[in-house]
């Protein structure tokens, strides 16, 4: 604890920084991360490009959800978690000791598997993230401009001061990522973001993610192949705690370099 | 419905169930009216019951459902054997060969056994209604539920009503707006009445944030392990700790050391406070921890930090919870007799309190004094009134919690 807090006042006082490619947005250095003893990643190496969709594929328990909250420094929340390795974004990387997690988690935003709105009215929802960093917005307009982005302004805008449990699953979810967008993140993480949704409401976020790789970089955790095939620029195939192969799409599911991808893919595995 | 085609068994068995509750009606009656039970009431209701069931099994031997026959006639005749068995209960049963300081005369047992058998062969009664599917067996176990429920029901409604009854009659504007005037016997309970409303709205402004805060910080903040668990515990043991207990802490401490022995209504509040403390505590606990993780970190992960999660997610969801359990610890508070005795009233002298520091009156302390005189003043349907009064002040604390709750949760 007291080094931790001292350490802000070391002599340097610098993040760390380095040059980062261009189109990269961000940039997974040899992450490993720990639960307790149970190592859950290793060695990962990986670039997120910008305004593309990155897909993580894998089967249950592989670590593609633990990489995805490792982007934004949500693990932080998970007592018994440690990380060693470097995570870079902007030319900063976020597990330095002087970076801001905070900081961090506004940058990054998050789609969960579940769709959580808070209980409370529509815009609200929005707006939260604005409220509480202190950004300096019109509410109307904002809440408007996000709900909009996240195509569920026509479906909600006669009651934005209804409560936002009263929506539908799939309503919810993209209330969710019409408050994810409000904080104005730099690259968008979703964790299965429709696996609890209908097909249509399903169908409905993959045109939305389509959309948002316009203005957005988007992550996403899948275990629904064919859903990463439709959607995704970019997939990264885990097995195991450990990244087996990273490519392009239509190459990951066409010809396959490593084995273990190909059986996953063709079905024989997971 | 026409008769003839309804099958004899089910005239029987809803027999059987008429006369089973009616049987167990009778018997809990008993035990709560001292009514003396005789052995030959006890006789005649199980034999009735008993030949039902003969019935029951001869209507099934004609049918030639042997099976069902047999077990129907041998619960009659077990009936039987019971009213052999029962009169070998003597008049008085001594429990002290056991060690145990106890005689229960028999009219008790026959009460119980009424009961019982009410309840049980009841019960039973439902499963040739179903033709002695699974299905029957549950609707004789929805039976003992609603028993159960209705006993519990039956119980408040009594204290209600009997206090109403008693009291209602002494209530008069006089005796809500009058001083109380030679131990009350004569005048009112004005005093009372504020002193009561003063100690429980100073106990809430104490209690309040203290609670809170420490369930917050125990739920949200506190490492989970050892630490963690001795403060559980120790919140546990406070609240199964007497309430005379907390009132000699009070007095040794906040009147003696704090207040230099003067009793207030300041040092009434802080003993309530620490009694309900631990009430108001677990119930924050329990409506912290039923706030979804995933709605914090939903909140984290749009940049909140912890506190501002804590702050505008996680006690907004969980302030019906916060306010009920605040509420429930208030109306413990306001009937508490033994802590406020010795910190906070004077024996009925204390008049309307004129500050913090001043000693006051309360309802449940002047009911005492009032039930002390019984027999020498004439102060009983003052003592009814006032327990009216108390009851009313409670129930109300309560209502309004559940007003309350119900309003946050339809808003959210």
């Amino acid at each position: 604890m007291l080094s931790k807090f001292m350490s802000k006042f070391k002599e340097n006082k610098s993040c760390e920084t380095k040059e980062m490619p261009l189109n990269v947005r961000m940039q997974v250095e040899d992450l490993n991360m720990w639960y307790g003893d149970d190592q859950a990643l290793k060695n990962i190496d990986m670039d997120i490009e910008e305004n593309k969709v990155t897909a993580i594929i894998g089967p249950s328990g592989c670590g593609k959800s633990s990489l995805l909250r490792c982007l934004n420094r949500m693990n932080d929340t998970i007592k018994s978690s440690s990380i060693e390795g470097k995570v870079w974004l902007e030319g900063k990387n976020i597990y330095d000791g002087l970076a801001d997690c905070v900081d961090v988690r506004r940058k990054v935003g998050m789609v969960f598997q579940e769709p959580n709105p808070f209980p409370f009215s529509i815009e609200d929802n929005v707006f939260y993230g604005c409220e509480i960093n202190g950004m300096d917005f019109e509410k109307d307009e904002k809440v408007k401009r996000c709900l909009k982005d996240a195509a569920l302004w026509n479906e909600v805008k006669d009651r934005l001061d209804e409560n936002a449990m009263s929506l539908s699953g799939g309503q919810q979810q993209r209330l969710c990522i019409a408050r994810a967008l409000a904080t104005e993140p730099e690259v968008l993480l979703m964790d299965e973001p429709a696996s609890a949704l209908d097909p249509i409401a399903t169908a409905k976020i993959e045109d939305l993610i389509d959309e948002l790789k316009k203005d957005y970089t988007v992550v996403i955790v899948t275990h629904n192949m064919q859903q990463a095939a439709r959607i995704s620029d970019y997939t990264a195939y885990m097995y195991l705690g450990e990244l087996i192969e990273f490519g392009e799409t239509n190459q990951i599911f066409e010809r396959p370099e490593k084995e273990l991808t190909e059986k996953y893919i063709t079905g024989r595995m997971g | 419905m026409n008769l003839k085609t309804v099958e004899p068994k089910k005239i029987i068995s809803s027999c059987i169930f008429l006369f089973s509750a009616a049987v167990a009606i009778f018997g809990f009656l008993s035990i709560a009216r001292r009514f003396h039970m005789q052995f030959w009431m006890l006789a005649i209701s199980l034999i009735v019951i008993a030949f039902f069931y003969y019935f029951l099994g001869f209507y099934h031997y004609l049918k030639s459902e042997n099976k069902r026959a047999f077990w129907t006639i041998l619960f009659g005749s077990t009936l039987l054997l019971l009213i052999v068995l029962s009169s070998f209960i003597p008049e008085l049963v001594d429990l002290r060969q056991w060690e145990i300081s106890a005689r229960i005369p028999n009219y008790f047992f026959y009460s119980f056994i009424l009961v019982i058998i009410g309840l049980i062969s009841g019960y039973i009664s439902f499963r040739p209604f179903y033709n002695y599917t699974k299905e029957g067996i549950q609707v004789g176990a929805y039976f003992i539920l609603h028993v159960t429920m209705a006993i519990t029901v039956l119980a408040l409604f009594l204290i209600v009503i009997t206090i109403t009854m008693r009291g209602i009659g002494g209530i008069t504007w006089e005796f809500l707006t009058k001083d109380i005037i030679s131990m009350g016997e004569e005048g009112g309970v004005y005093p009372a009445i504020i002193g009561t409303l003063a100690l429980i709205a100073l106990t809430a402004v104490i209690v309040l944030p203290l609670g809170v805060g420490t369930a917050v910080y125990l739920v949200e903040y506190a490492k989970k392990g050892p630490f963690l668990r001795v403060i559980r515990t120790a919140v546990n043991i406070l609240q199964g700790t007497p309430s005379i207990v907390h009132g000699l802490f009070g007095y040794a401490f906040f009147v003696v050391i704090l207040f230099d022995g003067q009793k207030s209504v300041l040092a009434g509040a802080l003993t309530l406070a620490v009694l309900t403390l631990p009430i108001v505590t677990r119930s924050t606990e329990e409506a912290l921890k039923s706030v979804p993780d995933e709605m914090r970190d939903a909140s984290l992960a749009l940049g909140a930090t912890k506190w501002q999660t804590i702050k505008e997610i996680v006690i907004p969801s969980s302030l019906p919870g916060i306010l009920t359990g605040t509420v429930l610890g208030l109306g413990r508070a306001a009937g508490e007799t033994a802590p406020i005795m010795m910190t906070a009233v004077y024996f009925s002298g204390a008049g309307t309190p004129s500050g913090l520091l001043s000693p006051i009156q309360a309802l449940p302390y002047h009911l005492l004094t009032l039930y002390r005189f019984f027999g020498y003043r004439d102060v009983e349907s003052q003592a009814w009134a006032t327990a009216l009064l108390l009851l009313i002040i409670v129930l109300g604390i309560n209502i309004s919690a559940i007003i309350v709750r119900e309003k946050f949760r339809r808003r959210n």
